[in-house]
């Protein structure tokens, strides 16, 4: 029985968390209920920044835009990430290092500069479409770019090293004798693919998925260069509400849907896999 | 008993694996007889565990081939020799519950439901884990994991079991315990078992035949009574059990403990005899080790019963111990540089 | 960007109340040694110093050095008064949220008209002191109560002379007719300008654009949508026309001369019908420079040689009318209120935007989404 729980004593090591935790409160959790408040407050007191997710048309389209593109992008770059992954677990040591080292440099490139290079190389007088239209392939520039499909193009790339780290975590966790052991059991490479290793690396997809959905959800500079003005994703509208028709609650009221989709999401999740796992902690 | 006789045999052909420069298995040709409990014996490095994978398509064969029933397996793909394979650690399937690991290679096979589930229960009987299908391999004890592994490798009647060191991390009872079931199992069964390990004693306790091997190659092939009465180099002698090493006329002998008689000094007679005083006495609850220095020569490890010679022998105690002729075995010392193992040389004084 | 901003905000903040005692000394130290600024550095009269400057809150690229010499260095050499930058972007909901939080980091704000009539309204600007601030050299209908007109720019468009043949297109019903001139056309993302040249391509009479009639708007919008990209940068705007990605671009018509003579005219850029915006110098409330200070630093940026400074720098039309006539003659194409100029062009309704414009802008999105 642990001391807190005894009779009337009450566990003195709280006093010691308590100011590092008030200061989290007060400056993480403040603000953060202040913008609740503005959702309530303005231009009205009361609900109605919430009755526009149902009525207006604007902001429905816009949520469900949203989490489309959002989910093909989660489905893209787990896709992508999975395959690297395995090419990455399967590597000789040094082999590995390199993909790793690749991996972790490309984080430090910004995703301004990942955008801008996306449209000088798909772009309509970018390297790909000059290369084509001068080898006499097409006649037209292919319209890849300054669309949703650009957008879905920057976002997945982006995405995909986010992707492969929990996911290569999860499979280096996985005693790959299992495989052999399939195998000896008389189940092929593909058979041993579906049966055993997909299976088991199930925690890392859920865990990359859900890294990729949340974090794609705030995306905004790159649906708007590479978007052409046409592709529009929450993050960019609350921010255009905020700056520029200073509508403050109706931003206060999209930001927050946001944050209380992501915690549902966690929590519904959690129901199905121990997220604490997902985020470093042990095992049951 | 009756031992079923679903057995083939296998044949190494002058196998031989290489990495770069370094050889891990050396031409070892091997006959393996259906239905037999066979041991592939040596330490760590010896070669045993890479035949075994040359054996189960894991590993590629540089040169020589591996026939099963006369039939060459070098070019079979291992989900298709249709071995049984019991592996280090198990490698059960976490994600599946005992039932799914064992009717895993009969559903692989596309078996109908009816007989998955009449071989299921065969299996579980076999291995005496009634009651624990559905159970996940977590929920198990190491000995329980270990029987499912078992249980899984033979689930599809395979005619050869290969086993790669199963009882590793079992403690020593239960280890005993295992020895025994694996056996009766074998029995029962009648595959032929090609069992991997470094301990010894397992090799003895179980098996039909011992194939003792050392850097790469095969030292010696036998019975367990053949190899212990009769090992025929010093590796031999020095690896299955314990052995003492005496040289006349630049012949060498190995000379079991347990061979050697212990007399107060004075009392020893016949032409085996030395001399020498008691360094230590080791209690062994039914034997006493007696480590004898004798001038001029290696010390020598005797066994005696314990009850018996209980207060005879005290330490520094002056004794004669002698042996009978039928009790030394002449073995070759060649073998030892190839093997690593230091000649013998007459002692410090 | 954020963090160097931050940092001089907080300090100089600290500076302030310091000075007005609101700080105790030992406290300002220990903020200055969290910003960064070295305490040795910052003494009770760098309070003072940070009230002796002028903080222009811009929107960066040319127009730092731009404002700096055009503006800044007669300022200064006249008032000793040095001239800094925020290069950020003055948006209206960004100012407001400044004088909202209390913590007011700059002086005077290169805005829009409609921010001066919103924010006046709403109570985040100082009044403009006409005493100082001489109106008679403001065009007249841009010296709001709380801002100063003193430029104009304005939403033209660009065409490619390579895409048409012969013909040329000369103002927003050519833009909007895709039948006649084919290919994609671009427009600004965030309505303003869109919205007119809209309803001039329907055929409203350019007198009558204002109160803007906004569902028509939309409806013409949307009626070349299939064949529009939008933009939210001049840089943008500037990639779409010059990569070949649209035939006809909308584009702030500044930007325009530089296009033309780095294309060899490849490009050209239409002035009939654009839609000019009076640019507002705004004083956000509690300003740290003071009242008299600013309003000197606006009235010095109505000063003819500082207006034609600005047009040659960066292309923005003087307000001044007595600098109308001396706008040179190759810059009197590209110039909003010079005299081939200044009856083709509409001049945009700042009050009705003030108004309806964050209606028209989220009317727009949805529109174009």
């Amino acid at each position: 029985m642990s001391s807190a729980v005894q009779t009337g004593r009450f566990n003195v090591y709280w006093l010691l968390v308590a100011p590092a935790l008030l200061l989290v409160l007060v400056l993480y959790a403040a603000p953060i209920l202040n913008v609740l408040l503005l959702s309530f407050a303005d231009p009205k007191p009361g609900l109605g920044n919430y009755y526009k997710i149902v009525e207006s048309d604007t902001v429905s389209r816009l949520i469900f835009t949203t989490i489309r593109l959002c989910l093909i992008t989660t489905i893209a770059s787990v896709t992508l990430g999975y395959i690297v992954a395995y090419a990455m677990l399967h590597a000789f040591s040094t082999m590995r290092q390199r993909m790793m080292s690749i991996l972790l440099i490309s984080f430090w490139i910004s995703v301004l500069v990942r955008s801008f290079a996306w449209l000088m190389l798909l772009g309509h007088n970018g390297l790909l479409n000059n290369a084509l239209m001068a080898g006499g392939i097409i006649a037209e520039p292919l319209p890849i770019m300054r669309n949703e499909f650009g957008v879905l193009i920057g976002m997945t790339e982006y995405m995909i090293p986010y992707a492969i780290l929990p996911l290569l975590a999860n499979m280096q966790g996985i005693d790959l004798r299992v495989t052999s052991a399939s195998r000896s059991l008389g189940a092929s490479n593909v058979q041993t693919f579906f049966r055993v290793f997909l299976p088991l690396t199930r925690p890392g997809i859920v865990a990359a998925s859900l890294l990729v959905f949340i974090s794609s959800l705030g995306f905004y500079v790159t649906p708007a260069i590479l978007g052409g003005g046409k592709v529009q994703m929450i993050a960019e509208y609350i921010s255009v509400q905020l700056l520029v028709t200073v509508r403050w609650g109706t931003a206060a009221m999209l930001a927050t849907l946001m944050l209380v989709s992501v915690l549902v999401l966690m929590y519904v999740l959690n129901r199905f896999m121990r997220l604490s796992t997902v985020f470093g902690g042990g095992p049951r | 008993m009756t031992r079923g006789s679903s057995g083939i045999g296998v044949d190494f052909d002058r196998v031989t694996k290489r990495y770069g420069n370094m050889t891990a298995v050396e031409d070892v040709s091997l006959g393996i007889r259906a239905g037999e409990f066979l041991t592939l014996l040596g330490p760590s490095g010896s070669g045993k565990t890479t035949l075994l994978m040359m054996l189960a398509g894991f590993q590629d064969i540089t040169a020589g081939d591996i026939r099963v029933g006369g039939q060459s397996i070098a070019a079979v793909p291992p989900e298709k020799r249709n071995f049984g394979m019991v592996f280090q650690g198990y490698a059960l399937f976490p994600h599946m519950t005992v039932r799914g690991n064992i009717e895993y290679p009969l559903d692989i096979r596309r078996m109908a439901a009816a007989d998955m589930e009449r071989r299921l229960g065969a299996m579980l009987d076999l291995v005496q884990l009634r009651g624990f299908e559905d159970r996940y391999p977590q929920q198990l004890s190491g000995g329980q994991q270990q029987r499912v592994a078992l249980a899984r490798a033979l689930s599809f009647e395979p005619r050869v079991l290969l086993l790669d060191e199963p009882l590793g991390a079992l403690d020593r009872k239960l280890r005993a315990d295992v020895q025994e079931q694996l056996k009766d199992i074998h029995n029962r069964v009648g595959t032929t078992f090609i069992y991997v390990t470094h301990d010894q004693e397992e090799a003895l306790t179980m098996s039909d035949r011992i194939a003792i091997m050392n850097r790469g190659r095969i030292v010696q092939v036998g019975s367990p009574t053949e190899l212990y009465e009769r090992p025929r180099t010093v590796f031999a002698a020095s690896f299955l059990g314990k052995s003492n090493f005496i040289t006349r006329n630049g012949r060498t002998y190995a000379l079991r403990p347990e061979k050697i008689d212990a007399l107060p000094a004075g009392k020893g007679s016949g032409q085996n005899k030395l001399s020498g005083t008691i360094k230590a006495i080791t209690y062994m609850g039914a034997t006493l080790k007696l480590m004898v220095d004798v001038p001029g020569h290696a010390s020598i490890e005797v066994q005696v019963p314990a009850w018996r010679n209980a207060g005879q022998f005290a330490e520094s105690q002056a004794i004669d111990i002698c042996w009978s002729d039928d009790a030394q075995v002449e073995v070759e010392a060649g073998d030892d540089e190839k093997a690593g193992v230091p000649p013998v040389r007459p002692s410090r004084g | 960007m954020q963090d160097k901003m931050f940092m001089r905000d907080l300090a100089r903040q600290g500076a302030l109340a310091f000075k007005s005692g609101r700080l105790d000394r030992r406290s300002f130290l220990a903020l200055c040694g969290m910003a960064g600024v070295a305490t040795l550095a910052v003494r009770a009269g760098d309070a003072e110093a940070a009230a002796n400057e002028i903080v222009m809150w811009n929107w960066g690229g040319e127009s730092e050095k731009c404002h700096g010499d055009a503006i800044g260095k007669p300022f200064t050499a006249a008032t000793g008064i040095p001239l800094k930058f925020d290069t950020s972007g003055p948006l209206q909901g960004k100012i407001k949220e400044m004088v909202d939080s209390g913590k007011v980091t700059a002086d005077v704000c290169d805005a829009d008209g409609f921010d001066a009539i919103a924010l006046g309204k709403s109570g985040h600007l100082e009044a403009i002191d006409y005493n100082i601030v001489n109106k008679a050299q403001i065009k007249e209908g841009v010296a709001w109560e709380f801002g100063v007109g003193v430029i104009f720019y304005g939403y033209a468009f660009m065409y490619d002379t390579q895409a048409f043949g012969g013909n040329a297109p000369s103002g927003w019903a050519d833009f909007y007719d895709t039948a006649k001139f084919p290919g994609k056309r671009s427009l600004y993302k965030w309505a303003n300008g869109s919205i007119e040249s809209a309803l001039v391509a329907d055929g409203v009479p350019k007198d009558k654009v204002y109160p803007c009639d906004v569902p028509r708007a939309i409806e013409k919008i949307k009626s070349i949508k299939a064949d529009s990209l939008y933009w939210g940068s001049g840089s943008e705007a500037h990639d779409m026309i010059v990569n070949g990605e649209v035939v006809m671009g909308m584009i702030w018509q500044n930007r325009g001369k530089a296009i033309e003579e780095r294309t060899n005219g490849r490009y050209k850029l239409v002035m009939n019908e654009a839609i000019a915006m009076p640019g507002a110098y705004i004083v956000p409330r509690g300003n740290p420079a003071g009242r008299d200070n600013v309003m000197k630093f606006i009235q010095q940026a109505l000063q003819v040689d500082s207006q034609l400074a600005i047009l040659d720098c960066l292309g923005m039309t003087p307000s001044n009318p007595e600098a109308f006539a001396k706008i040179p003659e190759a810059m009197q194409p590209y110039a909003i209120n010079s005299a081939m100029n200044i009856d083709k062009v509409i001049f945009n309704d700042p009050v009705w935007w003030a108004e309806q414009g964050g209606d028209a802008v989220n009317a727009f999105l949805d529109a174009i989404g």
